[in-house]
C-alpha cells in the first residue's frame, strides 16, 4: 500500500521527469557540498594516509599489544554498513514488498561505495600496502600462493565477490532506467546512457529475462551477504584471544551489519528526501517501515549482548571473567556505556509509531545508532587485544590523531561518492515506482493515474 | 518491404488484449514494449521459456569446483605448513568454494541474461521513446501494406491512441 | 594402478596434520625458573645479536618496545611481604602455531627442523599473527629505525634489518642453526652435536638457566630437562605445542 506524504496525483511522466531533472538540474548547493567533500577526503584521508606511508604505522596509536585499532574497525564498520543495502533490497525483492521500491537504489548504492571504502581501509591497516596485491591468488615467478587456510583469505574472497555482486546487481536494476533517461539527455550524458542501457527496449522478453536474472541474483546473494560479515567476524572468532573466540560472534556481526546498514539507510533517505526532491516518493510509510525494521534489530542486538554478557559472567572462568570486567568496567566504560545507550535504550523509542513517522528525530536516531556501532566495532578492538592470557603483556590503547582523521576522512570519500553517484545513476528506480502506482485503466483520460488511498502494486 | 505497425497504448490491459487480438488473427507474434512489466502475458502471448537458470546453475558447478581446486591446488603446488594442519584442510576450503560459487554464480548469471537478450544491442530495432514513460506500445511486423492496414484497424479497435508504421534498420 | 595408489598417498601425505612425518631436528629450549635471576643479559643478547632496533624512552612508553625475549615480571602481595615472580618469555615455536595459520600471506610457517620461520620479505604487516598469539611475543615494526653511531657498527651482519611494516620475533637464532647445519655438513655430514650451537641468550645466561638443543635426541642436555618433574608448558590449555619447556620455580615457603 501507498501513501503518499502529500496527497497529490503523481502521473508516470512525472516520475521520469523528477528524475530526470534530479540528475541534470545542478544547483549551487551541490558543487559546494561536493567541493567541500572532496577537501575534506584529500586533508583527512589522503594527506594523513601519505603521513603514515612515509613514517610508517606508527603514525597511528597502535602499539604492543594493541596492534588492531581503529583502521580494523572502521573496516568492519564500512563492511557492516554495506549490508544493509544489497542484502536488505535481495530479501525485500523475494519476499515481494512493495515499500522497498522507491529506495532500494540508494540502499544499494550505499553498499557499493561502503565496500570501496571498506577495501581503502585495509590498505590504510595493513604495515606494508604495497604488497597488498600478494593476496591475490595469481601465479608469480616467487611461484608463491597466498594462504587459504587464513581468515583474512576468507576476507578478501568474500569481500571481492560481495563487491563485484552488489556492483552486478546495482547494474542490472538500473539498466531500464538508464533507457527512460536516455531518451531524455543530451550531450556526454546521452552517450553515457546509450553504452549503459546496452540498447534495452522494454519488450515483454526483456522484462522477463530482466526478472528472472533479478531474481536469480537476489537469491544469490542473500547468503552471499550473510557470509561475508560472518568472514568477517572471524578474523576474531578463529583466534583464541579470550574476549574474542567466541561462537556468537558470526550472528553478532551479521545482525549488526544489518542493523547499523539499516541506520544508515535511514539517514541517507533523509537526505534525498530534504536534498534531492523526492519528497512524495520517499514517504512516512517507507520511515514506519524502516524504524519498525531498526527496532526489531536493536532487540535482536541488545538480546545477543545480553547472551554473550550472561555466557562470560556464568562459567566463571577467568579470562572471561576478566575481559568482561575490563569491557564493562575498565578504561573503555563509558564507550561501552554510551554503546549501550545509543544502541539498545535509544531505539525502544521507535515502539511510537509517531516518532517513526517524523523525519528529523528518525535522522537523529539512525546517527546515534551508527555512532554507537563504531563504538561497539572499536570497543571489540580496543578491549580485547590488550587483555589477554599474559597479565604482564597487558597494554592500553589510545588512537591518535592520524587515526581520527583518517576515519572522517573516509566518511567524506564515502559522502563524495554517494553525490557522485546521484547524478549519474537514476538514484530512485522510476520503473519500480511506477509499479507501485495503480495500473492506469483503460477509461482514465490520458496523462494522468490518480493515486488512491487504496494503491495497488 | 516489412514494417512494424506501432500502437500505442494508455493502459497495458488494452494494449495486452490488442496483442492478443493480433496473434489470434495470425500475425507473428507481436511484441509489447512497456515501461513496467506488464501481468499476464504469458496467458496472452504464450509461456517464455527461460535458459538463464541453466546458467545460473552450471556457473555455480564451475564455481565451486573452482573454489576448491584453486584452494586445495595451490596448497599443494606450494605445500606450506602451518598451525599444525594438513596441507589441505577441509573446512577453510570449504570456505572458499562457497564464496567462488556464488561469484561464478552471479557472473554467470550476467551472461545469460545478456546472452538470452541479446545485449547489448548492436542492430537498431523498433523503439518509441513514449514507451519508457507512459505508454504502452503494441509493435507487430507486416509483410506488406494490405497486413498493415489490417494490423491498423485491429489496434484502433482496441483503443491505440496513436499507430505509427516504422521500419527497422538494418 | 599405480597412479591410483600415488594418489592415495599423496592424498594422505597431505591430510596429515602439520605435514611433517618427523622433524629434521626439534629445537627446544628449557628454561629453569629456580636458575633465572632475573638479569636480562637474555634481552641484551638478543638484542646485540639479532639487530632489534633501540626503540627510545618514548616509543617504549608508548607501548612500542622490542624485545623478543622479555622478562615478565608479577608482583605478589604487599609490602613488606612483597614477591616477585619473573618469567623469560620469548616465541615458544609451537607446533601447533596460532599465528601461523592467520598470515594470508604465507609469511610464517613451521619449518622442517620444528621451528615457527618468519619471513620478513613476504611479510604485508596485517599483524593477525600478533593478534592470535596467546604469549604476545611478536613485535611489529612501527616505523624505519636506525641505530645512532657508533651502534650501528655493531649490528650483525649474518641478520636483516627490517623495515617498517614487518613483523618480527624470536627465531631461535636461526641463523646460528643454519650455521651449525653447515659446519655439520662440511665436516663429513655429520649431524649438530648438542651443545654446538646455542641462540644468543643461551650463550649469555650467566646462571645456565637457559638449555637448548634437539629434543629428538634422547642423549640431550634438553631431551634430560624436559623429563624434570618440574616440567611445564606455559598456557598448555591451549593445545599450542609449544618447544620451549619452563621448569618450575621451587618456592621453600610453600606446606
Amino acid at each position: 500500500m501507498l501513501m503518499s506524504a502529500e496527497p497529490r496525483e503523481i502521473s508516470f511522466a512525472e516520475v521520469n521527469d523528477d528524475v530526470v531533472r534530479s540528475l541534470v538540474v545542478t544547483g549551487r548547493g551541490y558543487y559546494v557540498t561536493l567541493a567541500t567533500s572532496v577537501a575534506v577526503m584529500f586533508a583527512c584521508f589522503l594527506f594523513p594516509w601519505s603521513f603514515q606511508l612515509y613514517y610508517g604505522l606508527g603514525a597511528s596509536g597502535i602499539n604492543h599489544p594493541g596492534v588492531w585499532g581503529t583502521y580494523l574497525a572502521s573496516f568492519i564498520f564500512w563492511i557492516g554498513l554495506s549490508h544493509s543495502g544489497t542484502l536488505l533490497s535481495c530479501v525485500l525483492h523475494i519476499t515481494n514488498s512493495s515499500w522497498r521500491k522507491a529506495m532500494y537504489r540508494s540502499a544499494e548504492a550505499m553498499t557499493l561505495f561502503s565496500l570501496l571504502v571498506a577495501a581503502t581501509m585495509v590498505m590504510v591497516h595493513v604495515g606494508r600496502p604495497w604488497f597488498i596485491h600478494w593476496t591475490v591468488p595469481y601465479p608469480n615467478q616467487m611461484e608463491m600462493w597466498p594462504n587459504f587456510r587464513s581468515p583474512l583469505m576468507f576476507d578478501v574472497m568474500a569481500v571481492t565477490t560481495y563487491l563485484t555482486g552488489s556492483t552486478i546487481f546495482i547494474y542490472m536494476g538500473t539498466i531500464p532506467d538508464f533507457a527512460a533517461v536516455r531518451d531524455r539527455t543530451a550531450g556526454w550524458r546521452h552517450n553515457m546512457y546509450v553504452l549503459l542501457s546496452l540498447g534495452w527496449r522494454g519488450t515483454d522478453t526483456e522484462w522477463h529475462r530482466l526478472h528472472w536474472a533479478y531474481t536469480f541474483l537476489a537469491v544469490l546473494i542473500v547468503p552471499l551477504a550473510v557470509s561475508v560479515h560472518s568472514i568477517v567476524s572471524w578474523d576474531f572468532a578463529l583466534s583464541i584471544v579470550p574476549a574474542l573466540h567466541q561462537t556468537i560472534f558470526a550472528p553478532y556481526f551479521v545482525v549488526g551489519a544489518i542493523y547499523s546498514g539499516t541506520a544508515g539507510i535511514v539517514t541517507v533517505m533523509f537526505m534525498l528526501r530534504k536534498y534531492m526532491g523526492f519528497g512524495h516518493y520517499i514517504t512516512k510509510l517507507h520511515f514506519d517501515n524502516l524504524g519498525k525494521l531498526l527496532l526489531v534489530l536493536s532487540l535482536l542486538w541488545t538480546y545477543i549482548n545480553v547472551v554473550e554478557l550472561f555466557t562470560g559472567w556464568y562459567s566463571g572462568a577467568s579470562t572471561e571473567y576478566e575481559a568482561l570486567g575490563y569491557r564493562l568496567f575498565g578504561f573503555y566504560a563509558p564507550l561501552y556505556w554510551e554503546m549501550i545507550l545509543f544502541c539498545a535504550v535509544a531505539p525502544l523509542i521507535l515502539i511510537s509509531k509517531r516518532f517513526r513517522t517524523s523525519f528529523v528525530p528518525m535522522l537523529v536516531l539512525s546517527i546515534l545508532i551508527n555512532i554507537g556501532m563504531y563504538t561497539e566495532r572499536f570497543l571489540i578492538v580496543a578491549t580485547s587485544l590488550p587483555r589477554q592470557y599474559l597479565p604482564d603483556a597487558w597494554g592500553h590503547y589510545i588512537p591518535s590523531m592520524v587515526e581520527i582523521s583518517i576515519m572522517v576522512g573516509s566518511l567524506a570519500m564515502f559522502v563524495t561518492l554517494f553525490l557522485l553517484f546521484v547524478k549519474i545513476f537514476p538514484s530512485v528506480s522510476i520503473y519500480e515506482v511506477k509499479e507501485t502506482f495503480p495500473e492506469p485503466e483503460p477509461d482514465d483520460s490520458p496523462g494522468s493515474a490518480a493515486v488512491s488511498d487504496n494503491g495497488v502494486t | 518491404m516489412a514494417t512494424n505497425v506501432v500502437g500505442l497504448f494508455h493502459a497495458p490491459s488494452s494494449a495486452l488484449a490488442a496483442a492478443g487480438e493480433l496473434k489470434d488473427a495470425g500475425f507473428t507474434t507481436p511484441e509489447l514494449i512497456s515501461p513496467i512489466p506488464i501481468e499476464g502475458v504469458e496467458k496472452v502471448l504464450g509461456k517464455k521459456k527461460s535458459v538463464i537458470k541453466r546458467f545460473t546453475f552450471f556457473g555455480a558447478i564451475c564455481g565451486g569446483l573452482s573454489g576448491f581446486a584453486l584452494a586445495a591446488g595451490t596448497s599443494v603446488l606450494f605445500p606450506h605448513p602451518t598451525g599444525g594442519r594438513p596441507i589441505i584442510a577441509i573446512p577453510p576450503y570449504l570456505i572458499i568454494t562457497y564464496e567462488l560459487t556464488i561469484l561464478f554464480g552471479i557472473l554467470a548469471t550476467v551472461l545469460g541474461f545478456f546472452i538470452s537478450s541479446r545485449f547489448p544491442a548492436i542492430r537498431e530495432r523498433v523503439y518509441v521513446p513514449e514507451a519508457a514513460v507512459d505508454k504502452f506500445v503494441v509493435t507487430v511486423v507486416c509483410e506488406d501494406s494490405e497486413h498493415s492496414k489490417r494490423a491498423d484497424a485491429i489496434l484502433r479497435n482496441a483503443g491505440a491512441e496513436e499507430v505509427r508504421e516504422m521500419t527497422e534498420d538494418g | 594402478m599405480s597412479f591410483i595408489s600415488d594418489f592415495r598417498a599423496k592424498w594422505q601425505e597431505y591430510r596429515r596434520p602439520g605435514y611433517y612425518e618427523e622433524f629434521d631436528y626439534a629445537w627446544t629450549m628449557t628454561v629453569d625458573l629456580d636458575r633465572c635471576t632475573g638479569c636480562g643479559a637474555c634481552v641484551t643478547a638478543c638484542q646485540a645479536e639479532n639487530n632489534t632496533p633501540i626503540v627510545g624512552e618514548d616509543a617504549y612508553a608508548k607501548g612500542r618496545q622490542m624485545q623478543w625475549i622479555r622478562i615478565e615480571r608479577y608482583w605478589e602481595g604487599e609490602f613488606p611481604d612483597i614477591k616477585l615472580r619473573f618469567i623469560p618469555m620469548l616465541c615458544q615455536q609451537c607446533d601447533a602455531a596460532p599465528c601461523e595459520t592467520v598470515c594470508p600471506v604465507s609469511a610464517t610457517y613451521h619449518n622442517q627442523d620444528g621451528l615457527n620461520a618468519q619471513v620478513y620479505n613476504r611479510c604485508i604487516g596485517t599483524r593477525s599473527c600478533a593478534v592470535y598469539c596467546p604469549y604476545e611475543v611478536r613485535y611489529f615494526n612501527y616505523n624505519n629505525h636506525h641505530w645512532d653511531s657508533p651502534l650501528d657498527q655493531q649490528l650483525n651482519p649474518d641478520v636483516s634489518v627490517r623495515e617498517k611494516g614487518v613483523m618480527e620475533k624470536c627465531t631461535f637464532c636461526i641463523q646460528r642453526i643454519r650455521q651449525a647445519k653447515d659446519h655439520a655438513k662440511d665436516d663429513n655430514r655429520r649431524r649438530v652435536r648438542d651443545g654446538e650451537v646455542q641462540p644468543a641468550c643461551v650463550q649469555t645466561c650467566s646462571s645456565e638457566a637457559l638449555v637448548f638443543g634437539n629434543r629428538l635426541d634422547p642423549e640431550s642436555q634438553v631431551s634430560a630437562s624436559m623429563n624434570d618433574p618440574r616440567a611445564y608448558h606455559v598456557l598448555e590449555e591451549l593445545n599450542t605445542d609449544p618447544s620451549v619447556v619452563y621448569l618450575k620455580k621451587v618456592d621453600a615457603n610453600v606446606g
